[in-house]
């Protein structure tokens, strides 16, 4: 755990980079700084390794204050992980790894067995090893870094904005790694960005900091989508936070109908009978997979579904995954659909139903109302 | 034609010119080398001193050798040492400004890394700092060593120039012979020193993306 | 002995300031040879400099040649080319050309090809034509490293200069020269501290042209020649 009591750090100049902070970072989670440039986020969070020192206020980590030992042997135990990796381009990738693990003492074969083993962790195939940095992609890097802060098996890791400079596919990449690294390993994280759907994303908990240092909110992800407590905050979750919140809500309670669904095979009496009904027919083949909406106009008069051209069937767009998606992906499936419905599917993309736009108001509204929200990601 | 004519027995053999040559280059650079690496390093430690350091030293790299050799003539003599104090004080003055650059030039990221991993003063500077800035400083001993070897026979004007006596001889005797060998044989002298400084630089820096050429 | 008492007995001795071997005669010759193999060595190097900078072509051949040109002696030039061709102004005048087109070289061709593409790009953007982009973008951008290349290139011209009078040559290396051949020190030291003076003028010389010319907008950056 670490916590900040009364932490402030003004310039000589009279600038106020942090105003006093109270802030507890929870043991095995990860807390979120996120803010504007100059919100003294970077500047928190770099006091934690003393490489800033505040001018006020102490920090404690475990109920020690960090004050309590040299600065090169308190960093030595908490991992940090920054923008461009910051690799050493002159040691090979395995090197950089060994770094802190060599700082302390270790033998090199201990060293050397445990970058290897982080390699694996951070998904770098053996033969990475040996090359050099610039011998790797951004993202690469960057899972070098991670691994380099893991090496000496910190129970703190301090990360300041490490995805910012990668292309979106590969953050998507980093940020699902983290996450799977986190639940196995549990460390306390504190991570820095200016990217607020990335801090929804990976928070445990997200504080909010504003222009001067001022913590405006310090809360779940969920919460802070439903109540901000103030214009600045609800100006920064931006305008659709409605929504994004709904991303904390499991799909398992839309309402899905069966009998839009019909086969290639499904009898035309049939067929015909569930067009008076329905506007608009879901097509799947014989294993349950989506093929097309069919809209009624185009059902043929006979109501033999084999007549129908391929070309008549208006894709689906995107299914959501009952048991996994949450009601965001559910409302998108629905809103991109041409039949503004959404299409539900099984683990193997099975259809198990479809939701109308209106089948879905009830339980957004549901959401919103309050109640805590059972799954998080 | 022959590379290596006859010459005149006082002059000594062609090995021991060569000998005398590369010693008086090669230890200024050595000696401007061990000066310059404290003298950078103060520079980077209190910025404030580097520019009028680079202004002074900008003064001496423009001092002619010759009036530097004759001007030392009287505090020590007609010896190697009165040709060497001149050239390890150019190679002072190509080598601080690019162990200086060098070292600043470290990326910000990379230094913050080393910082927040636990390095302390002395250790960063030799795992991190200086690694990182071979490249800057073995182009700095290049220009130092080619500039060296090449300007050691203008000693020969106080009767130390090694192979610069070759000239001294050309000029008496109105022999173009020698002087042709000693441009050539000086020239390539330096050039093979500049080789094997860029061998040393590529096995010290396989981790530089950008080659010495 | 004391090489200043020296070099001040033999500067303040009248008669050294008159005649065609007087200390204003051989300051004015030194200062005429410096000068032509300057701009000699620029009038070869500049457009070579801004061809290759501006076209990015030919790095390797412009490297080399300046590294060949730090490994050339220039006293063994010197006494070549006099030996060969007697004494006469071309001469000297080869080797010292020799060592002032390298510096030249190489800064304006460093300078030109590292011009930050935004902004050359910008004014072809603009509608500016090549050699526009050129004068009015690439050149004044890489204007500091120009100047530094025609510094080092004025300095090498100084410094050889004084080596050239090694073979019956003019300029203040004469005294030195003409000093040691009849042991007169106080000659010899006052020719050298003529000189470092020399030297030094050139340098505040090089000084008051960045003063001039360099935008202050622009960060001067330093390159070895």
């Amino acid at each position: 755990m670490i916590s900040f009591q009364q932490v402030g750090k003004t310039y000589a100049d009279g600038t106020v980079a942090v105003a006093a902070t109270d802030l507890t970072a929870d043991s095995g989670r990860i807390t979120v700084l996120v803010g504007p440039s100059g919100s003294g986020k970077t500047t928190l969070l770099r006091m934690v390794n003393r490489m800033i020192d505040p001018t006020s206020g102490s920090i404690l980590i475990d109920g020690v204050d960090i004050r309590s030992k040299p600065a090169p042997e308190l960093r030595r135990g908490i991992g940090y992980v920054i923008q461009n990796a910051g690799l050493f381009p002159h040691r090979t990738v395995l090197a950089n790894v060994m770094t802190v693990p060599r700082l302390l003492g270790w033998s090199k074969d201990r060293a050397r067995e445990r970058a290897m083993e982080l390699l694996a962790t951070v998904g770098l195939a053996e033969e990475h090893a040996k090359r050099y940095p610039f011998q790797l992609s951004g993202g690469q890097q960057q899972r070098v870094g991670v691994a380099r802060a893991l090496a000496a098996d910190p129970p703190v890791l301090l990360m300041d904005e490490p995805f910012s400079a990668v292309d979106p596919v590969v953050r998507k990449d980093l940020q699902t790694e983290l996450l799977r690294i986190q639940s196995e390993l549990e460390k306390t994280i504190l991570f820095v960005t200016h990217d607020i759907d990335e801090a929804i994303l990976l928070g445990d908990k997200v504080a909010v900091l504003n222009t001067g240092g001022v913590l405006e909110q310090f809360d779940t992800p969920t919460e802070l989508l439903a109540s901000p407590k103030n214009a600045f905050v609800e100006g920064f979750l931006g305008a659709d936070r409605g929504v994004r919140r709904l991303s904390f809500f499991p799909s398992e309670t839309v309402p899905l109908r069966t009998d839009p669904i019909v086969t290639l095979d499904t009898t035309p009496a049939e067929v015909l009978a569930r067009k008076s009904e329905q506007p608009w027919l879901l097509v799947v083949d014989a294993g349950r997979r989506p093929l097309g909406w069919l809209p009624e106009q185009r059902v043929p008069a006979d109501g033999d579904l084999q007549k129908v051209p391929a070309g008549d069937l208006v894709s689906y767009g995107h299914t959501f995954a009952v048991d996994r998606d949450t009601l965001r992906a559910a409302l998108d499936s629905a809103v991109l659909s041409p039949s503004s419905r959404a299409v539900g599917v099984d683990p193997e993309g099975r259809v198990v139903g479809v939701a109308t736009v209106e089948d879905l108001v009830p339980v957004i509204r549901a959401a919103q109302n309050g109640s805590t929200p059972e799954n998080g990601r | 034609m022959n590379l290596f004519p006859h010459i005149p027995s006082y002059l000594g053999t062609y090995g021991s010119l060569i000998q005398q040559q590369l010693t008086m280059a090669l230890l200024s650079v050595l000696f401007g080398l061990i000066a310059a690496v404290p003298l950078a390093l103060l520079c980077v430690r209190y910025p404030k001193i580097y520019p009028p350091i680079v202004a002074v030293l900008t003064v001496v790299y423009s001092l002619p050798s010759i009036a530097l050799f004759v001007l030392l003539v009287p505090s020590t003599g007609l010896t190697q040492t009165t040709v060497i104090i001149p050239l390890t004080l150019y190679s002072l003055a190509a080598l601080v400004p690019n162990i200086v650059e060098g070292v600043r030039g470290i990326p910000e990221d990379v230094r913050l890394a080393a910082v927040a991993m636990g390095y302390t003063g002395a250790r960063r500077l030799v795992a991190v700092d200086l690694p990182l800035a071979v490249p800057p400083i073995m182009a700095g001993l290049r220009i130092a060593t080619v500039g060296n070897v090449s300007m050691v026979s203008v000693g020969t004007v106080i009767g130390v120039g090694a192979f610069g006596a070759l000239f001294t001889v050309a000029a008496q005797l109105s022999r173009s012979d020698l002087a042709i060998t000693g441009v050539i044989v000086i020239v390539l002298l330096a050039l093979a020193c500049d080789l094997l400084l860029v061998v040393t630089q590529r096995l010290l820096t396989p981790w530089n993306k950008r080659r010495p050429r | 002995m004391n090489v200043l008492t020296d070099a001040w007995g033999w500067l303040t001795t009248s008669a050294n300031w008159h005649g065609s071997d007087g200390i204003p005669t051989r300051f004015v010759e030194h200062f005429e040879y410096s000068v032509e193999a300057v701009l000699i060595g620029a009038l070869i190097a500049f457009p070579l400099g801004l061809l290759t900078g501006h076209t990015k072509r030919g790095g390797l051949v412009v490297t080399s040649l300046a590294n060949v040109a730090r490994a050339l002696p220039t006293l063994g030039l010197v006494v070549l080319l006099v030996v060969v061709m007697g004494v006469k102004f071309r001469a000297v005048m080869i080797p010292l050309v020799a060592l002032t087109v390298p510096p030249i070289l190489l800064n304006t061709y460093e300078g030109v090809r590292n011009v930050d593409p935004q902004l050359t790009d910008a004014a072809k953007g603009m509608g500016l034509r090549p050699w526009q982009v050129l004068w009015r973008a690439e050149v004044p951008a890489a204007l500091p490293l120009i100047l530094t290349g025609f510094q080092f290139a004025a300095v090498n011209a100084v410094a050889n200069t004084a080596i050239a009078a090694y073979s019956s040559f003019g300029g203040l290396g004469r005294f030195i020269i003409d000093g040691l051949a009849t042991t007169e020190y106080g000659e010899v030291a006052g020719g050298a501290v003529l000189i470092v003076i020399a030297a030094i003028l050139n340098l505040l010389f090089f000084i008051l042209l960045r003063r001039i010319f360099i935008s202050p907008g622009l960060q001067p950056k330093k390159l070895a020649g």
